[in-house]
């Protein structure tokens, strides 16, 4: 099929056509969906190695079910969500069980060190976030980043933690509220002392 | 007013940055994936030739409709043998009825001379 012509078809059509052997499709669903993927397992794994095999292994799968893949039940995006959502939570209960939580590191910076630089350089400034983010409860993260990160709709993010949408809107008001409160204390090294 | 109320405000902000800020794949990731991809891709359907077990005895059995067909052939082909060596004197007396005169010499192209000459 002319690679105009692919490019208009919905992610759908693309894993029915690459299941039936089609080159391009595989092409361009991997540039489609993979910064998606990988921007997701990034944020909340805030590992590029472990991100990037998440990514890998979802796209992988992506792959492996595509013969079976029904047109109409899911949209691609949202079940490639699914997918790294489940991989990422397997990995950070990992992490939490050999205690060797990375992120922890991020998420206790001393308070003395963050008085003392009068701005986060953008880096930090998402390392907060990031630390931040892994004190959340996982649901509460899942559905945050999924929401204000990714910019997923709540029916797109009910289907992606298989919940219902007012679980969805209330997980994302009440993460979004614990995050303030975990990151007020930071206001000055976040750039936001003094703005108002 | 507690902070946390004050912070949430600016958490829009810091969303957008990290929306900004997201991983991007790498190329090596990305032809790692492509690889996947054409790995698991339907392969197209080679015809290699079937070797047949059995060799020859296989496909003669094949010609005459299966191994069971082959055996009845075989067994007739004995038989015949058998007969045709042994001669029983049953035989003999089947051949009399069949034909009880004792030939001698047997014409088996007759010569158009006779009917020739009476023209």
């Amino acid at each position: 099929m002319p690679r105009d012509t692919l490019a208009e078809l919905a992610d759908e059509a693309l894993v029915v056509l690459y299941a039936n052997g089609d080159p391009d499709a595989a092409r361009l669903l991997t540039k489609r969906l993979l910064p998606r993927v990988m921007g997701y397992a990034g944020r909340m794994l805030s590992d590029r190695v472990e991100a990037e095999d998440v990514a890998q292994e979802a796209m992988l799968r992506l792959w492996k079910v595509a013969p079976e893949w029904r047109q109409g039940e899911a949209k691609v995006s949202t079940w490639a969500y699914r997918v790294v959502t489940n991989l990422c939570t397997d990995r950070l209960r990992a992490r939490r069980r050999r205690r060797l939580d990375a992120l922890d590191d991020v998420a206790e910076p001393s308070d003395g060190a963050m008085s003392v630089v009068a701005g986060m350089i953008e880096a930090d400034r998402m390392a907060a976030l990031d630390g931040a983010l892994a004190q959340l409860p996982e649901r509460q993260r899942e559905a945050v980043v999924l929401r204000h990160i990714e910019g997923l709709s709540n029916p797109e993010i009910a289907e992606v933690l298989q919940i219902g949408v007012e679980a969805v809107e209330s997980l994302t008001a009440r993460g979004k509220r614990a995050l303030a409160a975990i990151l007020s204390g930071q206001r000055a090294a976040l750039g936001y002392e003094g703005a108002e | 007013m507690m902070r946390g109320g004050e912070m949430i405000d600016e958490l829009d902000d810091l969303f957008a940055s990290a929306k900004a800020a997201a991983m991007q794949p790498s190329d090596a990731l990305m032809a790692r994936v492509l690889s996947d991809a054409a790995a698991l891709q339907m392969q197209p359907v080679v015809s290699v030739p079937v070797r047949r077990r059995g060799g020859c005895l296989a496909g003669l059995a094949a010609v005459f409709g299966g191994a069971g067909s082959l055996v009845g052939v075989g067994s007739a082909a004995v038989a015949g043998l058998f007969l045709g060596f042994v001669q029983p004197d049953g035989l003999g007396s089947v051949a009399d009825v069949w034909a009880s005169d004792t030939v001698d010499q047997v014409e088996l192209m007759p010569q158009v001379d006779a009917l020739l000459a009476e023209e």
